[in-house]
Order: C-alpha cells, then structure tokens, then sequence
C-alpha cells in the first residue's frame, strides 16, 4: 500500500487518491484507500459483491450520497476533494452508470446537446452536433429514432448501457469510470459496447477505470494494473495477470487475507 | 357562413363563470372546483345551420357547456373533416388559432371505421388582451388510430381557450399530445369518451408557466367500455409567480369490466412564488378496475440530480435543461410546418432566439420550412 501511495505523488499521475475513507451518513464503508491511474491507462477494480467498487466509483465521481472522512482526490494536478459532481465532470471524469437514471420529459437529444454546451471544447455547431451523434449512433448500433425519446426511458438494460457510451464517446472525458458496464448484456449487446469502449480508448486517448466481473469485456483493451478490493479495502494491486489468477482462483485468498492485513 | 365576430380590443364582455369544472368538485374554500373567465361578447351577424352533423352535440368536452356555448357562437362557423374507412391518412389535419386575429375555431373530425388520422391544433401569435380559443371534437369509430397534437403557444399577453372532446369506440386508440407553453390565461379542457370495448387513451400533457401566467387544465376520462385503458402522464415546470391549477378525473363507470386507468404527475417548481394546485380524482362504479394516480411535486428528484451533475450539470443547469426539453418534444412531435414555427416563435420568447435556432438546427428543422 505504502507503493501505491508513493506512485501517487508521481507527477504524471491523472487520478490520485490517497488515503480515502467515505461512506453514508451512518456507515463507513470505503477504508484508507490509496491508488493512482496515470493519463492513458487502463486499470481494472475488482473485487466481490459489496465489496465498495462501485462506492468508490461514486465518490471518485463526487456522488453526495457519499461523505468523504479523510483523505483526498487529486485528479489532473488539482484537489478534486471537496469538488461537486458537476465540476468534476467538467475537469473531464466520467461514470457509466450500472443502472442509468431514466429522465422522463427529456429528449436524448436535448440532453446530449445540453451536456456538450457545458464544455467549451465542445461547443460546436448544431449541424456538426447532429453529425457526430449520428456517427457514434451508427458505431454503437442505436437506432435514430432513440434520439428524439426521452432518456432511457423505456430502454433495455442494453440500450441504457449503449446510451452511456454514447455520452463517452461524444464527451471525451480524460478519465471514465465504467461501473459494471457489461452487467445484464447479452452477447451482441456486450460486443457493441466493448467496441464503444476501444472506440473511446482509441479517438480520446483517455484514461479507464472498469469495475467488471465479467473478463470477456476485457478482451479488446490492454490492461497496464489490476486493483483488488475487499470489504472497503484496497488489498492487491498487480498487472494484467492478475486478472487470470482471479478468473481461476477467486477472491478467497484476498478475503482471507484481510484480517491479518488489518492486525499488521 | 359565419353568424358572429369577435374583433380584438371590443369593448363589450362576458363572463364565464365555471370553466374546467371537474365531475366531482371539493371545498370551495380550495378555489380548485372551476375558472372564470372573462371574454368577448360575440356579436350577432346571421344564421347558420347545420355547421357540424348532430353527433358531435353528444361529444363531452372538458371545458363544461357555459364555455362550449361561448365557443361555438364566437366561432360563428365550423370545419367538418371526414377521414374515411380504412383510410390512413398520412397528411396530419391542421387546424390553426391566430391569436393575433382572436380566432376561434371550431372543428369537427370523424374517423371512420379502421382509419388513422393525425391532428394538429396550434394557438400561437399574440395581441394584447386578447382572447383566442379552439374546439376540437373528435369521434373515433371502430379501430381507428388517432393522434392529436395541441399546441398552446400565444405570447404572455394573450387569454386561449381550448376545448377537446373525443368519442372512441370499440378498440379506437387515442394518442394525445398536449403541449401548454404560454399565455397569460389559459385553459385547457379535455374530456375523452372510451364508450367501446378495448377503446385506448394515452395522455402525454405537458406545459410551462412563468411570470403570472395562469394555467388551468381540466383532463376528464370516461371509462364505459370494457377493457378499456388510459394512461395519463403530465409533466409540468412552473416559475416566478405562475398559478396552475389541474384538475384530472378517471371515472370508471358501470359496466368498465377489466378497465384500467392511470394518471401520473410530475411538476417541477422553481419559483417562489409559484401557486400549485392538482385535483387528482379516480371515480369507480364498478369491481375488477385498476385505477392508479402517482404525483412528484417540487424539485428535480435527487437520482435525477445527481445523474446530470455526473454529466456536468449543476441544479440551474438541469433546470435548464428541463425547460429546453420541453420545447424540443413540442418541435419533435408537432409535425405541422406551422405549429413547429409557433413553438419556435414561444422558444425564442422564453429560451432566447439563439437557443431556439440551435433547437431548430440539432432537429434537423429546416427555419425556412418551418
């Protein structure tokens, strides 16, 4: 851990979160966790059911559901801390829902046109506007027609989840945070979006942070750190490899090995 | 043909002392049972007769019979439109309020048998204290498709009056959109009639009000046939001192075996001042119905918040945003060249002209044809 933290005072690093602990109002649920991701890389967030992945994707995104008790969030040279979620996605992080939010009265139109205004390096004419959702429309397979729908109201689990790349690819963050993307998409669903996400790897150069069970969304990216979580804490990190060893043997060691981390 | 003229800024009035009174009205003291409003005397010019066949004097409107009787006497003559059986009509059928010229239309249309139609009613235009109004009356034979579009645009000066009436048989669907985007009195009076089995309504209502506009919406749904169902979904943004008032009644009568009716709201109020009133009421007479109301009244719902902001929109912003979208739904779905000029027109008059040519622009409108 005491690596991990020294690499996060590396200069070049893009995230670096130092001894963050947060939870709910009653309930600490993410313990003193330390890690850094570099501009351009892809790292993979690990970890069983409840272990705080997705918690920590949220407070990274600055959620207020989450209150951060100690500890910090640096993110492109500048304490993103005490930062709400709108200006922290503004600096250029972004999340991918596990279950986006449906918005009812909103066209997807709208609201893609509206989140693009935000960012004054992509404010551009509407006429290009509509070409290049129409191009990431056709690279994401969606029919036109859910652009004039309300946002995902009445999608599939797969339409929400091509919907948020959609907004990847048209806000090039410099770092996303895909929470369980692949969840509840079936083969051809999940092809898509993992072509949406070498997509966004490949025009954006950005930095990705995937929390997944599922290696198969994996496939097409090159994973530079794997990072293993277990009940709130941050127990392993290591290369690409660990993500076989997990794939074969589980979290059982990491979860074992918990108790004795916290004693030493 | 025409027997009466109403001409804009003439002296003589009248009130209309009950408008959008609902089927079963509460305490008084409420001030939610009706509206009253004050419109031009229709001056006398001439006889007509027949203006519409005798079956649309059958067709409930919302607006109550003081505000019918009002309307079709201003009217003076009326537009009767026959789409015939099977037919699909693919042109929509226009029907077009100049407020600017207190227009009053009246408007018959009979879907016969198996046909589709789409109807598009636009009040736009503005002329200080005037009054405008539309009737539409709709009947729906047997499986015929219907889509109607209303469109309330007049500018903050302007009072409108618009009245639906629908009549639907055995398996009819009903689709309606409603769009309320300004006037500084308006009332919006529906009444749908589902008398055959299997007859569907669905309900898209939406509206925005600021300044000291004043809304009054009076949705009724009769429930006769069995296995009929309705589905009304309103959705609202109320600013400054704006007062709504929305009155919405499924009434499940005797007989509505197997029927089912929803109605949901949701107001999203960023004025301090707002008034907001909503009279939700399900009527039953009769066992094996569903009925269902839901409401969400006040801010923006706090997944909802915290999504946009994950998007990079604050709580000004995604208010924004709601109050664009309205706007962009209404040009999406109101089809008419016409209509999408008016809702253009009230874009530019809320949203700022630049936000409302760059609505133009991402839909693919073009200004010109619009």
């Amino acid at each position: 851990m005491r690596d991990m933290q020294e690499r996060g005072i590396m200069s070049d690093q893009l995230l670096t979160i130092s001894g963050l602990s947060a939870g709910t109002e009653d309930k600490p649920i993410l313990h003193d966790i330390s890690l850094s991701v570099g501009a351009g890389e892809t790292h993979v967030l690990m970890g069983p059911n409840g272990a705080g992945k997705s918690t920590l994707g949220h407070v990274i995104m600055g959620d207020p559901v989450f209150q951060v008790s100690s500890g910090s969030i640096t993110f492109d040279g500048a304490d993103v801390t005490e930062l709400g979620p709108d200006k922290r996605s503004l600096a250029g992080i972004f999340l991918s829902y596990q279950a986006p939010v449906e918005v009812p009265g909103v066209p997807l139109y709208s609201f893609l046109r509206t989140i693009c205004q935000m960012r004054p390096e992509l404010k551009t004419t509407a006429r290009k506007f509509r070409t290049r959702v129409g191009e990431i429309a056709e690279q994401l397979e969606i029919d036109q027609n859910f652009l004039t729908r309300e946002l995902n109201v009445g999608f599939s689990g797969g339409e929400k989840k091509k919907i948020e790349m959609m907004q990847l690819l048209l806000l090039r963050p410099k770092l996303a945070i895909l929470d369980e993307t692949d969840s509840g998409l079936d083969v051809d669903a999940l092809s898509i979006v993992s072509r949406g996400i070498e997509a966004y790897r490949q025009e954006c150069d950005g930095a990705l942070l995937m929390i997944t069970h599922n290696t198969r969304i994996l496939e097409r990216l090159t994973v530079d750190r794997t990072h293993v979580m277990v009940r709130g804490n941050l127990v392993a990190e290591g290369p690409a490899s660990l993500i076989d060893d997990i794939d074969a043997h589980g979290f059982a060691r990491f979860e074992e090995a918990l108790p004795q981390k916290a004693e030493a | 043909m025409a027997n009466t003229i109403i001409t804009a800024g003439q002296a003589d009035t009248t009130t209309l002392a009950h408008v959008n009174v609902p089927p079963a009205q509460t305490w008084n003291y409420l001030r939610i049972n009706d509206i009253s409003l004050t419109v031009p005397e229709p001056h006398f010019v001439g006889d007509v007769y027949a203006r519409l066949p005798r079956l649309f004097d059958a067709v409930e409107c919302g607006v109550g019979d003081e505000a019918l009787t009002w309307i079709t006497r201003a009217a003076g003559d009326a537009t009767y439109l026959e789409v015939k059986a099977g037919e699909v009509r693919e042109e929509p059928i226009y029907v077009d309020i100049d407020a600017s010229c207190c227009d009053v239309a009246d408007t018959g249309v009979l879907v016969r048998t198996g046909a589709s139609a789409t109807i598009v009613t636009c009040a736009h235009g503005a002329a200080a204290d005037a009054t405008s109004a539309s009737l539409l009356r709709v009947i729906a034979e047997r499986d015929a498709q219907v889509k109607i579009v209303e469109v309330v645009a007049c500018d903050e000066g302007q009072q409108h009056l618009d009245a639906v009436g629908i009549e639907a048989a055995e398996g009819a669907r009903i689709e309606m959109r409603q769009y309320a985007l300004g006037g500084a009195k308006v009332a919006c009076g529906l009444c749908c009639n589902l008398a055959g089995n299997s007859a569907r309504f669905t309900l898209d209502s939406r509206y925005q009000a600021a300044g000291t506009d004043v809304l009054d919406i009076n949705h009724v749904v009769r429930q006769r046939g069995r296995s009929t169902r309705c589905d009304i979904v309103t959705t609202g943004i109320l600013a400054d001192s704006a007062r709504k008032t929305m009155r919405e009644t499924i009434d499940l009568i005797h007989g509505a075996k197997f029927a089912e009716g929803s109605e949901i709201e949701t107001v999203l109020v960023t004025g301090d001042e707002v008034v907001n009133k909503t009279l939700p009421v399900i009527l039953c007479d009769e066992e094996d119905v569903a009925g269902n109301h839901g409401a969400s009244i006040g801010a923006i719902s706090p997944e909802q918040l915290s999504f946009l902001a994950a998007r990079g929109l604050s709580e000004e912003a995604a208010e924004q945003l709601f109050s664009r979208a309205l706007f962009d739904d209404a040009l999406i779905h109101a089809t008419c060249p016409a209509a999408r000029e008016a809702v253009l027109v009230r874009a530019s008059e809320v949203l700022g002209e630049e936000t409302s040519r760059d609505m133009a622009e991402v839909l693919g409108i073009d200004a010109k044809e619009a």
